[in-house]
């Protein structure tokens, strides 16, 4: 069996996303089997499963793709002065842009995996997002001189309202999902104050 | 958590109270900061009354305070009666908590109100309206980009990030098109105007105990009537559209500029229109302008008032400070919310009212109070009639008695006030759907020309208006 180079393996993974990702788009995601990404990729289901053992593994392995950008974007956007408020709620509504082609079918995989019901180490990847988006929510928290003496109470209820906030919007039929935003705008004020109180107090 | 209504009653100054603006403001205060902690469907109230927060408190308690001084009356029945609907508007008041918009409205006609009201009350109310908070640029970034298809570093050529002003359901941000064009860009907060919507709707319900009443299709008439109102004000697009039917009816030599719409980058939450320049009211009358300088912006605004009402068949109804701005002998007109659009019927009942002020003849305006009050010929209707009749004769003063009017007349105004609490009190108000709206108008549009303390003949405005018409 010849060895597969890196290159090769990043390539053929690349080619699995995006036909994934078509298929759910024309056939839904529910109808999409894993042997019709297989087929369309041109690859042997076998080799398939090597990659990504379910569908829900695909669609995380879009996520986290999606929201690595949204990163990007985030540390590129974040304004001079800007609040605190802004701030963390630039770093969802990054995400939420970038995850936006797969809003119709990443709400059962933000369930099982991103779920503050979920335990943290069940999906790598899954921890790895929760890690960089606590991370970044900490660092702005930090530099806005807010003291973090319950940093694990304060990431637990962060986290429940982020997913609150993603699983709304998963389910939002309001016009462009307008109400998601007044939401978010909302959970992050606040937290907000929350946090602030308890600086205080 | 809710706030009961029994509580608020309770931080109302009693009539007998000696004390009452203390106690007023203290006890409102802490009710004020309750119900700032209510959950609310998208967060303006909330944000309202963390804005000015001492300031913004006080403020509400001195409309408290100021409305039920209105109502004062020796006879207890009448009392009662005041604090029944008194109550009724404050349980709306509740429900409808995070209409900033409404409470900023209320605010801005009485705000209008120097000397009458107490000097800390319009004070803080006049802020209330200019420093209302904002959406910060990260969400204002998600509802252009949802509404426009692009974000604005894309779209536009400038834009800034930080609101210059207040609107009702949103905020104002200056910018600049790519083809150079400077912009005011009103944005709504996110899901507002669907709410506001969903909850006008049931406003019809909450009524259902008046229904039993004698004047209950009268009440219902004019609930629809403030609510369609309210309701085309949550949609940007229909404002679009009476702008540019406003504009069209002005050219360079009126000196009265309603701005162009930009409708590429318009929806009906996003509202982009040429930049008016110029100042509200309270900056312009704080440079000490001459009497010729008031009675000039005076009679730019009957101006404009007239060509609306003659060539447009719109009312301008909305008289608040935030809509007129003053510049070098030039007025702006920016905001067409407010407008009430007149049906053949609606018109015609117009010309009726003129033609009673036109011969100011007791009997013309007696038989237009008939028409617009539906007063038969019941003689329990006799007293109503005759207020109605003295309301007209005093508030049509300018028009009725021919020459100058002036409108600086404090004891003129008050008494308005008065003639309007005491038809309100009797219930005498009633009548046609849209009455509620015009008394509105009525109050704001004088109480605008009394802020300038405008003397100016409205006649040869009126003819040269009517006019433009034949
Ligand atoms: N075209 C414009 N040019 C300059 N300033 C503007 C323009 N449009 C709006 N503004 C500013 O924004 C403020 C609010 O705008 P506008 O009155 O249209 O909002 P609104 O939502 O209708 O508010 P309200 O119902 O309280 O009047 C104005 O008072 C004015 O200061």
């Amino acid at each position: 069996m010849p060895r597969i180079t890196e290159e090769a393996k990043q390539a053929t993974r690349k080619r699995i996303l995006d036909t994934a990702l078509s298929l759910f788009k024309s056939k839904g995601f529910e109808q999409a089997t894993t042997r019709d990404i297989a087929n369309e990729a041109g690859i042997a289901a076998g080799t398939l499963f090597n990659y990504f053992p379910a569908k829900e593994d695909i669609v995380m392995a879009l996520v986290t793709v999606a929201l690595a950008r949204a990163a990007e974007e985030f540390a590129k956007q974040k304004r001079e002065g800007a609040s605190l408020e802004e701030d963390l709620f630039l770093n969802v509504s990054t995400g939420l842009r970038r995850l936006k082609p797969y809003r119709r079918y990443v709400g059962p995989v933000l369930e099982t995996t991103l779920s503050p019901m979920v335990a943290s180490a069940s999906n790598e990847q899954a921890q790895a997002i929760r890690v960089a988006h606590l991370e970044r929510v900490q660092e702005a928290i930090s530099s806005h001189g807010q003291s973090l003496a319950t940093w694990t109470i304060a990431m637990q209820l962060y986290w429940t309202l982020y997913t609150g906030v993603l699983a709304f919007w998963v389910n939002d039929s309001s016009p462009k999902q307008e109400d998601t935003l007044a939401m978010l705008d909302q959970s992050i004020s606040m937290f907000v104050s929350w946090l602030k109180e308890r600086g205080n107090g | 958590m809710s706030l009961s209504v029994a509580e608020i009653l309770e931080a109302l100054p009693r009539a007998d109270d000696p004390d009452e603006r203390g106690l007023s403001a203290e006890a409102t205060r802490a009710l004020f900061e309750k119900l700032s902690k209510r959950p609310m469907p998208t967060g303006s109230l909330h944000r309202l009354w963390n804005l000015g927060d001492v300031h913004a408190r006080v403020g509400i308690a001195y409309l408290f305070y100021w409305i039920r001084s209105w109502f004062k009356s020796t006879d207890a029945r009448q009392q009662d009666l005041v604090e029944t609907n008194l109550r009724a508007a404050l349980k709306l008041l509740e429900m409808m908590g995070y209409l900033r918009g409404a409470v900023m409205k209320m605010g801005q006609t009485l705000a209008n109100l120097k000397d009458i009201a107490p000097d800390e009350f319009t004070d803080v109310l006049e802020k209330l309206h200019f420093e209302a908070p904002a959406m910060h640029y990260s969400l204002i970034r998600e509802q252009l980009c949802s509404e426009l298809g692009g974000d604005p570093e894309e779209l536009f050529d400038e834009f800034e990030t930080e609101a210059f002003a207040a609107a009702s359901l949103g905020q104002v941000h200056r910018a600049r098109l790519k083809t150079g064009e400077r912009v005011a860009i009103k944005v709504q907060y996110p899901g507002i105007g669907r709410t506001i919507r969903a909850d006008l709707r049931n406003l019809t319900p909450l009524l259902l105990p008046a229904r039993l009443t004698k004047d209950w299709e009268n009440v219902k008439a004019q609930v629809d009537e403030v609510r369609r109102s309210l309701e085309r004000e949550t949609d940007y697009e229909d404002e679009a559209r009476l702008l540019e039917k406003a504009r069209d009816l002005f050219t360079e030599d009126d000196n009265i500029l309603v701005p162009r719409v930009y409708r590429e980058f318009s929806t009906a939450r996003v509202l982009t229109m040429q930049f008016v320049g110029g100042v509200h009211i309270h900056d312009f009358l704080s440079l000490n302008p001459s009497q010729e300088a008031r009675n000039q912006a005076a009679e730019l605004m009957m101006r404009a008032w007239y060509r609306l009402l003659y060539k447009g068949r719109m009312e301008y109804i909305d008289w608040h400070p935030g809509n007129f701005l003053f510049q070098d002998g030039k007025l702006g007109l920016i905001d067409m919310g407010g407008v009430w659009c007149l049906n053949d019927a609606a018109f015609d009942t117009m010309l009726r009212a003129d033609h009673a002020m036109q011969t100011g003849d007791r009997n013309d305006i007696s038989d237009f109070v008939r028409h617009w009050c539906e007063i038969g010929d019941d003689p329990s209707d006799q007293e109503r009639l005759l207020k109605s009749v003295e309301y007209c004769e005093h508030v049509w003063k300018a028009r009725i008695q021919p020459g100058v009017m002036d409108f600086g007349d404090a004891e003129d105004l008050r008494k308005t006030i008065d003639l309007l609490a005491e038809l309100t009190k009797k219930r005498y108000t009633r009548g046609r759907s849209a009455s509620p709206l015009v008394t509105r108008w009525e109050l704001a549009y004088r109480t605008m020309l009394y802020r300038l303390g405008a003397k100016i003949d409205v006649h040869p405005i009126r003819d040269e208006e009517v006019k433009v018409t034949c």
